[in-house]
Formats: structure tokens, C-alpha cells, sequence
């Protein structure tokens, strides 16, 4: 990669997921590149009819942006941002059977050597983007769920819109333990840390310290940019040297065991069993397709939902 | 003793850091000097709580950033020494904060004006700070590109503040620093000294023969989920961090040092990042 020192520098120690392709006369699609000034890239998920859930063709897109702002020697600062009405809404669920991005299908049935390969190629996508050099801000809108809360979370800043909504809502409704990123608690000592919290506004997760700063939705690009602008005042080598600290300390309190527990987890998923009233992911897909699925576990995970609004119909009636 | 004075009242023993006209900054005679009291301090049986405070307007600015008699506190870029040299001067940097820490006698922070910097560390590794609701807290090492070199920022207030605090180098009051679990209270400023005054006469209640073993318990737990390491970590970082390069547009604040003073240094490092943090 050129250094803007005026030599080009190969990392021999360690390839990112972000540099398997070259982005050079790459087509952006699931995620768009721009650079809003010199010193600030700008990528932004672009799937808005599917909330910007992620498929494998927004990751690869989303690593030749990653992969084209690292190489650029002006760019010190990359806001990540979601196109249309959300951030995103974590892995699309619909993507055809083969793709990376959502859970592993059980009928897929790997062995554990290609099992292992595939967890590591996906939970170290974002230990990739936590390790990123250069300063990354998630500029978060709507909903940002599951992989999509990951990912922001995985970004140095988050400033958010006040009435944005973090959550994990996972395979199915009994499942938030597992299907909880594990390393909340070294992002807040607050949200997570001994509290189960599955969903919460920007608001909320601003007061906890999981987002840095909440503003009204109008406000939000403007004061993202200002953070950007801001921060791309630091000297790049000391900001990259900071990073390599910061993310180095998180390995010593335990990210490097965490993230193997949390693939052993996905793995030990594949073999959950669900008792009859329980809802199914796969099962319910089967039998009532994606949306289905959804309303149901909409449904389980705010049981007394239902009686609010029998009682609200009564009301009405009345 | 000049930079620190030191007093026994009623079984507290008063640390001051005594260079007010430089807002109490750190250079080498001063930590020389707490490097000499400490241990006596620490075995002194009268001393049943340790206060540390600082002389004039402000707890401590930081680092003395003269550039003159502070190798043990400050790292300069192009230090023409041999890397054993440099590690060995690292490991003292850090090893004081550590010794802190770890001393088998309880420590409190007495904050006020200005926290900053290696200040702010020191009141970090204090077992309890209490501030004035209007002292200033903030770690600006970055914008002059030294590594902010304190592994209990992560421990004591998240992943993303510590992120925030380190990369803007903005400063927060007494009552935000309470609010993200930075120190432990905010009072109002003419208030501070008899709260602080009230919590060590409470602390010295206790059995010191049983408060030592309890603090040391509290920090293995500490020990645990890796700051021993992490302070070890932050040394060979501080040494990478020596070795980084300015590109040529960036700010090189010990040029502007040496070309236009200490004083206009510091307002052009601040200055681009002033506005947002006001606004903050």
C-alpha cells in the first residue's frame, strides 16, 4: 500500500478481510465509496429495500471501500453509514443457501474444518474492522441490528440518531444469550455488562456509553461530519499506533478467547433443538417464509405486545 | 523538598504537588521527589490515608512539556538512545503508576482545576477520587502524537469513551467525569475539602491491617482481567510510538516548540479542536 511517504509498503504479517480484493475499477453496488473531503472517505451500505441487511456481495463491496480508504494516504477519517430509512438490519435472512453472511443453514451440515474456516472468516471481519488504522466513525439511522449493531459497534465512534434502535433479536426468541456478540461488555462497562438488554433507542445507548453521541435525526450527518472533521486534525501515525494499543489491551482483557467462544457458540447453535412452542427459525421459514418467521418472533419477544393491543382494541371499541 | 510538599494531619498523610505557577506540571525533580516519599508514606504507621492534591488553581496540568529536565516524564521523538535505555526509562515512567496503585495504604485524589495528561493518570490510579464539579479532566497526548499511555482508561470508563476522550482530547467537568465512572464524586468546589477531609477520616476508621490485604484483593482481581500486562503492553507501545513520522502537513508541535515557544505551541494544538470540543 502507498505510505504517503513516497514508498510502497506490502503487509507481509497479516492480510485483512478488506484486502482480498483489489478495488481498483471495482463496481460498487452494495456499498458505495465517496470521499467527502480530502482527509474523510465515506462509505455507504447501500441495499435500502433490504434495510441494508448484509449479503456476501455488500461485505466484498463493503471491503474494497475499506480496502481503497486504507490505501489512501490523504484519508484519515471513514464514516460508515446506511442508505434510505436504516443502518441495517444485521444478516439477510433471505440470502440464497451458500452465502456467508447469514447463519449456516443446519441442512448445510459442514465438516468442522470448513466449519471452523467459515467462523473465522466471519467473526474476523469485525476484529479487521476494530484493528482498521485510520479512524472509523458509524453514522447510525433507524434500525441497526444484529451483524449491522456489530459492525458499528466494531467502528472507534458511533453518533447516532436519538430514535435509532440497537438491538439483537437472533435465530429465535430464546436464543439472545447466544446469539449476543460477546464482547459488549469491553465496548460499555454499562450496556450488556450484567444486563440483558436486547433492544435500546440511540438515546439509551449514548447514556450507556455504547454510542458516543445521539443527535436529532435531521442533525446527524452534519454532526457526524463534524467529529470527522475534527479528528482528521491527529497525526495518522500517532492515531494508527493508538489503535494498535487500544485493540492490543482488548486482547490482553480477553478478545482473542471471546471471539473463539463465540464461533464455538455459533457452532453449538447448529445442534439447538426447539421445544414445540418455541419459535423456529429454520423451521418456520419452511413453513411460512421469512416474513413469517419475523411476525412470530416479533411476536414471542414481547409476549404481553399482544394483550396491549387486544386491550387497546377494546378500548377503541368502546 | 520544593515541588512536593508533605503533611501529617490526624492520621491523613496531605501529598501536594507545589508548583503552582506551572499549574503543578510534572518534570523530573518532582517525581523524584514523590519517587522518595511514597515509601515512607506507605510504611508510616501514623498515616492511616494517603491525599494526594494539588498547590494553587489546579490539581496538576500533565507533563511539564518545557522539554527541559523532563526525561522521566515525557517520551521526545528523536531521543538518540539506545532501545534498552528507552525501555528501561518506559518502565520507570509506568512502573510509578503501578506502584501507586498497588501501595498497601488507601490513596485518594483531591481534584480540582486542572486534571490533565499524567494528572489525570495520577488521579486515576488513586483508590478513590473526589473532584470539584467544575475540574477539568482530559488526555490531549495524541494531538501532539504521543501515545496516551494509561491502560486504566479502558478498565475504568468503556471502549468507546476512551476512544472519544483519547482521540478528541477534549476535556470533561468533575460531574461528567462522576456520570462515565471516571472518579468516584463531584462535589461543589468550596465543598471538597471537608468531603475529602470527611471519606479519609471514614477510611481510617478501618482496620488498616485488614483494608491492606482488601485493596490488594480488589487489585489481583484487576490483575486478572490483565492490566499487568497491559501496562507492560503500554511500555513497548510508547517505544513504537517514538519511532512513528510526521506527514508533512500534519502539526509537528516540538517544532513549533522550538521555532515560536512552549506557549504558542500548545495554542496551535488546541486550536483546531477547540470550537468542537466547546460545542461538544
Amino acid at each position: 500500500m502507498p505510505t504517503g511517504f513516497g514508498w510502497d509498503f506490502k503487509t507481509q504479517y497479516k492480510d485483512y478481510f478488506y484486502e482480498h480484493n483489489d478495488y481498483r475499477e471495482w463496481d460498487f453496488q452494495c456499498a458505495l465509496y465517496d470521499k467527502v473531503k480530502e482527509r474523510i472517505a465515506r462509505i455507504t451500505l447501500n441495499r435500502p429495500d433490504k434495510r441494508n441487511a448484509f449479503n456476501d456481495r455488500m461485505f466484498e463491496d463493503l471491503a474494497a471501500a475499506m480496502h481503497k480508504a486504507n490505501d489512501d494516504p490523504d484519508v484519515r477519517v471513514v464514516v460508515i453509514r446506511g442508505a434510505g430509512k436504516h443502518f441495517g438490519a444485521g444478516h439477510d435472512l433471505s440470502s440464497p443457501q451458500g452465502e456467508e453472511s447469514p447463519p449456516v443453514h443446519p441442512n448445510v451440515n459442514p465438516t468442522m474444518q470448513d466449519y471452523y474456516g467459515f467462523e473465522r472468516r466471519r467473526c474476523y471481519k469485525y476484529d479487521d474492522v476494530t484493528d482498521y488504522p485510520k479512524i472509523t466513525i458509524a453514522q447510525v439511522h433507524g434500525k441497526c441490528i444484529g451483524a449491522s449493531q456489530i459492525f458499528a459497534a466494531s467502528c472507534d465512534i458511533i453518533i447516532t440518531a436519538e430514535d435509532a434502535q440497537f438491538g439483537i433479536r437472533g435465530f429465535g426468541s430464546q436464543l439472545h444469550g447466544l446469539t449476543e456478540y460477546p464482547l459488549w461488555p469491553l465496548w460499555s462497562n454499562k450496556a450488556y455488562a450484567g444486563r440483558a438488554i436486547t433492544e435500546m433507542s440511540g438515546k439509551e445507548a449514548a447514556d450507556l456509553g455504547f454510542a458516543n453521541k445521539a443527535v436529532p435525526l435531521q442533525k446527524l450527518e452534519a454532526e457526524t461530519l463534524r467529529w470527522a472533521e475534527v479528528l482528521s486534525n491527529l497525526p495518522s501515525e500517532g492515531v494508527a499506533v493508538t489503535k494498535e494499543w487500544i485493540s492490543g489491551m482488548q486482547d490482553i482483557m480477553g478478545m482473542g478467547g471471546t471471539l473463539r467462544a463465540h464461533y464455538h457458540g455459533h457452532l453449538g447453535l447448529q445442534y439447538v433443538r426447539f421445544r414445540p412452542e418455541e419459535v423456529n427459525l429454520y423451521k418456520e421459514k419452511r413453513d411460512k417464509g421469512l416474513k413469517g418467521f419475523l411476525k412470530d418472533r416479533a411476536e414471542a419477544a414481547s409476549p404481553h405486545a399482544k394483550d396491549e393491543e387486544k386491550e387497546e382494541k377494546k378500548k377503541e371499541g368502546k | 523538598m520544593s515541588t512536593i510538599l508533605y503533611e501529617k494531619k490526624d492520621g491523613i498523610g496531605y501529598i501536594t504537588l507545589n508548583r503552582p505557577e506551572e499549574l503543578n506540571a510534572m518534570n523530573d525533580e518532582m517525581l523524584a521527589e514523590l519517587d522518595a516519599l511514597l515509601p515512607q508514606v506507605e510504611m508510616d504507621l501514623d498515616v492511616r490515608v494517603a491525599v494526594f492534591r494539588g498547590a494553587g488553581k489546579d490539581f496538576c496540568a500533565g507533563q511539564d512539556l518545557t522539554g527541559v529536565k523532563t526525561y522521566e516524564v515525557l517520551s521526545e521523538p528523536g531521543e538518540h538512545l539506545t532501545i534498552k535505555k528507552r525501555m528501561e526509562a518506559e518502565r520507570r515512567r509506568n512502573h510509578r503508576w503501578e506502584y501507586i496503585f498497588n501501595m498497601a495504604k488507601p490513596t485518594i485524589a483531591q481534584v480540582h482545576g486542572h486534571c490533565l495528561g499524567t494528572g489525570c493518570y495520577l488521579a486515576m490510579v488513586c483508590d478513590i477520587t473526589i473532584a470539584a464539579e467544575d475540574a477539568q479532566f482530559g488526555d490531549p497526548l495524541l494531538r501532539m502524537g504521543l501515545l496516551p499511555h494509561m491502560p486504566l482508561w479502558l478498565y475504568l470508563i468503556g471502549l468507546k469513551r476512551t476512544r472519544e476522550m483519547l482521540f478528541t482530547g477534549c476535556y470533561i467537568d468533575g460531574i461528567e467525569a462522576e456520570k462515565i465512572g471516571l472518579i468516584n464524586k463531584a462535589v461543589p468546589r468550596d465543598d471538597l475539602e471537608a468531603e475529602v477531609e470527611n471519606m479519609a477520616k471514614g477510611i481510617a476508621l478501618m482496620n488498616c491491617d485488614a483494608l491492606a490485604p482488601t485493596k490488594d484483593a480488589i487489585n489481583s482481581v484487576m490483575e486478572a482481567r490483565g492490566l499487568g500486562a497491559c501496562w507492560r503492553f503500554t511500555n513497548d507501545m510508547q517505544l513504537v510510538m517514538q519511532q512513528r513520522t510526521m506527514l508533512p502537513e500534519e502539526y509537528d508541535f516540538f517544532a513549533e516548540r522550538e521555532k515560536h515557544g512552549l506557549k504558542a505551541a500548545i495554542e496551535r494544538r488546541d486550536a483546531p479542536f477547540k470550537k468542537f470540543c466547546e460545542e461538544r
